[in-house]
């Protein structure tokens, strides 16, 4: 049996390494090991061989040889996905786009670049400063992670509390169905008629097929910007002053929100000078026209000071950057407390703000753990880092425990169980509690219309039995997932 | 091999990676190839493999972690501060405990006998001249036949010679010690005592060895002046000697120990004025991972730079030009890759001249046909130049 299992595998190889030359199919224990994870709480993902196409062809290729042999298809960017949504579970082949990563071509006066999906967010942007343009959706991890990636979860960022998030500057993406055929969903013009697949596709986390390239929208630098650091002795005041700004009818570009335990972990990472003393700061940015940008921005302090707020203004380019630096280091920085982290991305009305938070510190409390808070206060989006050594006996439990409490809450308030990492693994069980059987349902036949064998990307976002059919063969997480 | 804790890093060290992945684009083989096992995530994820799971060391493991640079880049980008260059120096002294490390390393044992590497150097000068090595390819400069003889001016300062650099850019010594000097300071010479500082055995794996060297550098620059050094590599390793031999006397030692740079910044007044040809001359300027992203003390070569000439930075977020140390020898496919973009980055940067404060890149870079020189190099000439138009003015 074993040996059978093996030849099938080793044919498997061959035809990979038909399309792939054999140093870009990897099938080493090790190897494949590694790639059992991503940036969630998950570790012991399987992955079957791991494959790196350079085109479109390529991916084709890999999908076609996959599908002769029955195995399901993960496609991976950078890995940097917080839900599990590129942990690959029972073997299957692995598609790591990271060396598709060139920008095909731009086009500034129509502000559309289309790029291969392993280009790395931040790496578009900077390609991009001589037309003075950029890509408006900037995760926290834009350093390293895919535009692929990006499309896959829907990803927001700060700066898309004003713009956006990614599915308003994906204008079309070309796909490799599970069939092996390419198609173009949308159009880089912003006039494709019928349905909207694009819209259907992005935020899809590898369900429906495999992003070879991508159409993106560009987005003006703003002539102007000006980034306030608000800092406060309570989060209740922090979390009023957001909905005080934003009733002003102000939006500001960003508006984030970090509390005392995240702001001593980026400090001593960044100095950029976040207050120590502080119990929460709320990082406001404005951008715009000149005028426009120093009237809110003062409107801005007024609403803060009003409220108890102590404000500072970033003097130059070198201080906005070292504040945004620690945003976007927040999560990566907690190993200086504790070595595990389990991340929730619930999103609330901003005006129930203040009670979840308070919430959310009685449901850690309750279950003896320790937790950081570093969101988008601007669209309500939270994200409670609940802190743990898997080294510690029966913490993982009292984890999850507090987990499943802080969604509940959340939901409750009318809120919604994913602002932008993606459902992946690590959601997939909660979806029940936010959507009815027949939404699932309904979510089930379309992936299936792309994909009827559910083979891209199987055991991610809908829970067993989401479907009428029922042919989800991956019912429970695997053993040791989990880790 | 025992399975459990075969690696010997420190548990605390290995767990303390959340696997956020900002570190990946901060690393060369990660930018370069794409691949998670040549990244300092996927190394980490690798060598809790063998540690924490009890796997077996096999080929893929050995080339995830000898494909690895050991720049540290990782480091200063990573918000919870993962160790990585000390988890790395633990895994590679396994391996080299295993001999499971490449059999040319063990070749660093001739660093340290002076007399044995200058020979050596003579004569694989010789058959240089003789066109009988491929230089280019096995990462070679263009060794000197003779070299001059530096001598002590004083003992105000050390200045650290080293080995191979001392073998081969001796030139480069004179260059930085007569801008030292020019400070209106005395510079003293450790001889041949302090031959080596032991940090290609240590990336090695040759832990052994490198204390040994260490305790022998130690000994050979006694007292409590500035040690100087030129070198950013061998910097790097002499202020961390204090971790690597775990003595008071070597924390003491590696407190006096400084980047020439970084003692000059502090002290530009007492170094002649620019002259009237002054930053004529445009340099981009390279910073080398041990300045920058160890020593972390990489600004002050464009501080002491700017005041003879116009420094340019790199826009490359001070990416590894690929050299490390042996790297570029031992790996010579991906350290040509890793150098594509920083040729790139120098292009971008539309200076002709390239300053490198490590012999390592120095030779790496020039033998893809840049020009780079010292930075001291650089001001050494401006300096020149403005005491001959002095004397000129004089007359």
């Amino acid at each position: 049996m074993k040996l059978l299992k093996a030849s099938r595998r080793d044919s498997l190889l061959r035809d990979l390494r038909r399309v792939l030359p054999p140093d870009r199919v990897r099938v080493a224990p090790l190897e494949r090991s590694i790639m059992g994870r991503d940036a969630s709480i998950f570790e012991g993902g399987q992955a079957g061989p791991v494959c790196f196409p350079i085109s479109t062809e390529e991916v084709q290729g890999c999908v076609d040889a996959a599908r002769r042999h029955g195995r399901a298809v993960v496609p991976r960017g950078a890995g940097t996905g917080l839900a599990g949504g590129a942990v690959p579970l029972e073997e299957p082949v692995v598609v790591v786009t990271t060396k598709m990563n060139r920008l095909l071509s731009v086009d500034a006066d129509q502000a559309v670049a289309w790029v291969q999906p392993g280009m790395i967010n931040l790496d578009l942007s900077r390609a991009l400063a001589p037309y003075g343009l950029h890509f408006a959706p900037d995760p926290s991890s834009q350093q390293v992670c895919s535009l692929g990636g990006n499309v896959g979860t829907n990803a927001g960022g700060p700066h898309c509390l004003a713009l956006g998030v990614t599915s308003a500057h994906v204008l079309a993406v070309e796909v490799v169905l599970m069939s092996g055929e390419a198609v173009v969903l949308g159009d880089p013009d912003g006039c494709a008629p019928g349905l909207d697949l694009r819209g259907a596709y992005v935020g899809s986390e590898g369900m429906l097929g495999i992003t070879t390239a991508i159409a993106v929208r560009l987005t003006p630098n703003p002539p102007a910007v000006q980034t306030l650091l608000l800092a406060f002795d309570s989060v209740d005041e922090a979390a009023q002053t957001v909905s005080a700004v934003i009733a002003d009818g102000i939006v500001p570009a960003a508006i984030e929100m970090m509390d005392k335990n995240i702001i001593w972990a980026v400090e001593n990472f960044v100095g950029a000078g976040f207050p120590l003393d502080a119990a929460a700061v709320v990082i406001v940015e404005v951008d715009g026209l000149p005028g426009g940008v120093a009237a809110e921005a003062d409107r801005v302090a007024e609403l803060a000071l009003e409220r108890g707020g102590r404000v500072r203004r970033a003097a130059d380019d070198h201080e906005r950057a070292l504040i945004w630096k620690g945003r976007k280091s927040a999560f990566g920085a907690i190993a200086q407390i504790k070595p595990n982290y389990y991340l929730h991305d619930t999103v609330v009305p901003r005006t129930r703000l203040a009670e979840v938070m308070s919430r959310v510190y009685e449901i850690v409390e309750e279950h003896d753990l320790q937790v950081m808070n570093v969101f988008h206060a601007g669209d309500g989006n939270l994200h409670p880092l609940l802190l743990y050594d898997r080294r510690e006996p029966g913490t993982l439990e009292r984890v999850h425990a507090a987990g499943s409490a802080i969604i509940e809450a959340s939901l409750a308030v009318g809120g919604v169980l994913s602002g932008e990492h993606g459902i992946g693994i690590e959601k997939r069980d909660f979806m029940p509690l936010m959507f009815s059987e027949a939404d699932l349902d309904a979510q089930a036949r379309l992936r299936r219309a792309f994909d009827p064998d559910e083979m891209a990307n199987p055991g991610k976002v809908l829970p067993t039995g989401a479907s009428c059919a029922d042919v989800n063969t991956l019912g429970k997480i695997p053993e040791g997932v989990w880790g | 091999m025992n399975a459990k804790a075969s690696l010997g890093i420190d548990p605390e060290e290995l767990a303390s990676c959340v696997a956020c992945g900002l570190c990946l684009p901060h690393c060369p083989t990660f930018r370069v190839t794409g691949e998670e096992w040549a990244s300092p995530r996927g190394r980490i994820s690798a060598m809790r493999q063998i540690q924490d799971q009890g796997a077996a060391i096999d080929q893929a493991f050995l080339s995830s972690m000898d494909s690895c640079v050991q720049c540290r880049g990782c480091e200063p980008a990573c918000p919870s501060g993962v160790p990585f260059g000390s988890m790395m120096e633990a895994t590679q002294a396994a391996l080299a405990r295993e001999r499971r490390i490449d059999w040319r390393r063990w070749g660093f044992r001739v660093l340290g006998y002076r007399r044995l590497l200058n020979l050596l150097s003579r004569v694989l000068a010789v058959v240089q001249r003789l066109r009988l090595v491929p230089s280019k390819r096995l990462g070679l400069p263009k060794i000197p036949l003779r070299q001059d003889r530096l001598r002590a001016s004083g003992d105000d300062v050390w200045l650290f010679t080293g080995c191979v650099m001392d073998a081969w850019q001796r030139s480069t010594h004179a260059a930085v010690k007569r801008v030292v000097e020019s400070a209106g300071v005395g510079v003293a010479l450790p001889g041949s005592g302090a031959a080596c500082c032991g940090a290609l055995s240590l990336h090695a794996g040759l832990e052994d060895h490198a204390r040994a060297l260490a305790a022998r550098t130690m000994g050979a620059l006694a007292g409590s002046a500035p040690i100087l050094v030129d070198s950013s590599g061998c910097g790097a390793v002499l202020k961390e000697y204090g971790m690597l031999v775990g003595t008071a006397e070597a924390e003491e030692f590696s407190e006096r120990v400084m980047d020439v740079h970084e003692w000059l910044a502090t002290r530009l007044d007492m170094l002649p004025p620019a002259g009237e040809q002054d930053q004529e001359a445009t340099v981009a300027v390279h910073d080398p991972c041990h300045l920058r992203h160890v020593q972390r003390a990489h600004q002050s070569v464009a501080e002491v730079l700017a005041r003879y000439a116009t420094a340019v930075a790199l826009d490359d977020d001070g990416l590894c030009c690929g050299a490390g140390g042996a790297y570029a020898a031992m790996q010579p496919e991906l350290a040509a890759s890793i150098r594509e973009r920083k040729l790139e980055a120098i292009g971008r940067s539309g200076a002709d001249i390239v300053a490198s404060a490590n012999p390592g890149c120095t030779i790496h870079l020039a033998n893809a046909g840049v020009t780079v020189l010292h930075p001291l190099e650089i001001v050494d000439e401006m300096l020149g130049e403005i005491l001959d138009q002095a004397a000129d003015d004089d007359r």
